[in-house]
């Protein structure tokens, strides 16, 4: 008889149930359940006090090819874009930096790009708000040194907005992209340039290739919540250029029209799946996904 | 597969969380000997102190809960059990809509003897014919603001908003029945314009604003002024009021057109709990010098007469916190539109937003 630990369970089913259940329970409440009734009351429509009334109309999705919906959702994918490309560019030599770097001192900057996550970003944002103002201290910096004689307008434009989402998501950029570069190998680093590769083709043809993994999350971390991030650019943007979010938001409250609402929420659950289906097409790794 | 789904909950849990906005919930707290009650208010809209001597003077345990938008309001007391809440403070076309769907009770006016001090300007609103359901507390009006220093252009009416002159110097409230409302004023149509051929000519003249706001904000719209980074706009009268005090240059002005009104009411919900301690609390804010505490914390417009007087002439005599009796004769307040109407007004902003 094979001597059998007493910790052992006879079947794999009760030890399944108590760690996956209360986990799956909670997903099912939270997350599946609300998907579902925010998908059926995209088909819903309203009563003459905009309260919504199950009885299935398709005129919701319908409204969203209008021209004007359109280009909120263009003007969305491009700051978004915008901002991931950003993101790339500053956050790679600073992950690359941090990764390699033989210093002590790696851990310190590690916790620099985490630290400012433990304030809430939307003060945050109000604080870039106070600093960008015409009275703000960058303008009072600028005055001083005579550098301008004016104050500068650098608020309530889409470049503001961008600068917002830049600073916010830079972290979710450079996590997974700090540990894709330190998995790289030196060795293949020195082979290559043993082998008499510039550094400029060792940057191109080995290091890019290597983390392209982690450019690949990085992307998908930056780009999807930037779509639906509103509060970034109704403060810092001025409202005056919407995002899906904007527009969602205001069918949920003023425009009080909620299966409207619910439709704009499925697209881009929509869209999101579908950039998330290309980012496993091109081979990321949904685990690095996960930081 | 399995990671396949595990994919999609993530990604669907990144988007519901960014879109999340942030709520709070009725407080139940230890009930007292006199019972409790629950109020439903505007945020910044009641100071604490009032209510603490409410609760001193009568024994009563409140709970206050907070909300920033109309439809927010409705929301919540809809999603709530009923009787959740007592009291709400509802505007004026929300009180129309609550009384349309039978939401609300009947004020039994023998409790609330303190409505004498109530104006008459400010009985008998038509959104509630003959007070059944409402006692009127404060108000206010989409007023024009201009900072003299930054701007001497003469503008006395909305239409002025629209001129070229002011690019990128304005800012107005994040409210689209408001701005709507003014852009319709200011051609000479109704702020509740249903006429579809109208709606069309409001749609292009609201393109005229495009250029000159650069800020949409409703919730302190005063901080642009006082910064310097808005000159002028179309904000809510007391926050006028609170931007003159820090920058003496910037003015008031009330649009010849007639301004967007705004004004909150009492109101007790149907399953009311309480409503022996809800009508208490009416009664003890109508109170003149209740009231002159609540106006010494938010400056706006009063329908109680009698706490004006209490307040002095710093208060009286400041337009923008008491705004002059022709300016309210003049004005017109947000009333319901179908639902079709509405979402007009609603592709108009989207427009106004690309």
């Amino acid at each position: 008889m094979a001597k059998r630990s007493k910790h052992e369970f006879k079947s794999n089913t009760m030890p399944a149930i108590v760690t996956v259940g209360p986990v799956a329970i909670l997903l099912l409440f939270l997350v599946v359940a609300p998907l579902i009734f925010v998908a059926v009351m995209s088909f819903c429509q309203t009563d003459e006090f905009y309260n919504v009334v199950y009885k299935f109309t398709s005129v919701n999705y319908g409204k969203l090819i209008s021209t004007d919906y359109l280009k909120i959702y263009a003007q969305s994918l491009l700051i978004a874009f915008i901002t991931t490309v950003l993101c790339v560019l500053i956050g790679y030599p600073f992950a690359y930096i941090i990764a390699r770097t033989k210093s002590k001192k790696k851990q310190l900057f590690y916790m620099l790009v985490i630290i400012p996550f433990w304030t809430n970003s939307l003060i945050r944002i109000y604080g870039w708000r106070t600093f960008l103002g015409s009275s703000g201290w960058l303008n009072k910096l600028l005055m001083v040194t005579h550098l301008v004689n004016e104050p500068v307008d650098f608020l309530y434009k889409t470049g503001t907005t961008v600068l917002g989402m830049v600073y916010c998501f830079i972290p979710f950029m450079v996590l997974p992209l700090y540990t894709a570069i330190e998995k790289l190998d030196g060795s293949l680093l020195e082979a290559s340039s043993d082998l008499g590769a510039k550094p400029v083709k060792t940057l191109f043809e080995v290091i890019l290739p290597l983390t392209s993994s982690g450019i690949f999350s990085g992307c998908i971390m930056v780009f999807i919540p930037c779509l639906g991030y509103f509060f970034v650019s109704n403060i810092l943007g001025g409202g005056n250029t919407d995002m899906i979010g904007n527009l969602i938001e205001r069918q949920f409250k003023s425009a009080n029209n909620w299966p409207l609402g619910a439709a704009l929420s499925i697209i881009l659950i929509l869209v999101t799946l579908i950039l998330v289906k290309i980012y496993q097409k091109l081979g990321g790794d949904m685990d690095n996904l996960g930081v | 597969m399995k990671k396949r789904i595990l994919a999609a909950l993530i990604s669907v849990s990144l988007v519901a969380m960014s879109l999340t906005g942030c709520g709070s919930s009725a407080e139940t707290g230890a009930t007292g000997d006199q019972g409790e009650l629950n109020i439903f208010v505007w945020t910044e809209y009641l100071p604490d102190s009032v209510v603490e001597k409410f609760e001193k003077e009568t024994g009563i345990k409140v709970n206050v809960s907070t909300y920033s938008s109309n439809e927010d309001m409705l929301a919540k007391v809809k999603s709530e059990t009923a009787g959740a809440y007592d009291v709400l403070n509802p505007s004026d076309y929300m009180v129309a809509q609550l009384i349309a769907q039978d939401m609300l009770q009947p004020l039994d006016f023998e409790k609330l003897p303190n409505f004498s001090h109530i104006g008459e300007s400010y009985k008998n609103p038509a959104y509630d014919p003959g007070n059944v359901y409402s006692v009127p507390y404060m108000g206010g009006a989409g007023a024009i603001v201009v900072n003299k220093d930054k701007i001497d252009m003469d503008i006395t009416s909305y239409a002025d908003l629209f001129d070229t002159a002011l690019e990128g110097q304005l800012v107005v409230l994040d409210d689209f029945r408001a701005v709507i409302g003014m852009t319709a004023k200011s051609i000479g149509y109704d702020m509740n314009e249903t006429d579809t051929a109208k709606l069309a000519e409001v749609s292009d003249k609201l393109m005229e604003l495009k250029n000159n706001v650069v800020l949409y904000d409703s919730d302190s719209p005063k901080s642009a002024l006082i910064s310097g980074d808005c000159a002028a706009g179309m904000i809510w009268s007391a926050e006028v009021a609170m931007a003159m005090e820090e920058v003496p240059s910037i003015e008031v002005i009330y649009p010849e057109e007639g301004a967007y009104l705004f004004f909150d009411n009492w109101v007790v919900t149907k399953e009311s709990p309480n409503s022996e301690n809800a009508l208490k609390w009416i009664n003890f804010v109508m109170e003149p010098e209740n009231m002159a505490m609540i106006l010494e914390e938010f400056p706006y417009l009063c329908a109680n007469t009698d706490a004006i007087e209490l307040m002095g002439d710093e208060y009286s005599s400041n337009p923008a916190k008491n705004p002059p009796a022709d300016a309210i004769a003049k004005g017109s307040y947000v009333e319901n539109l179908d639902a079709s109407t509405l979402d007009i007004y609603s592709e108009m902003w989207t427009k106004l937003k690309e």
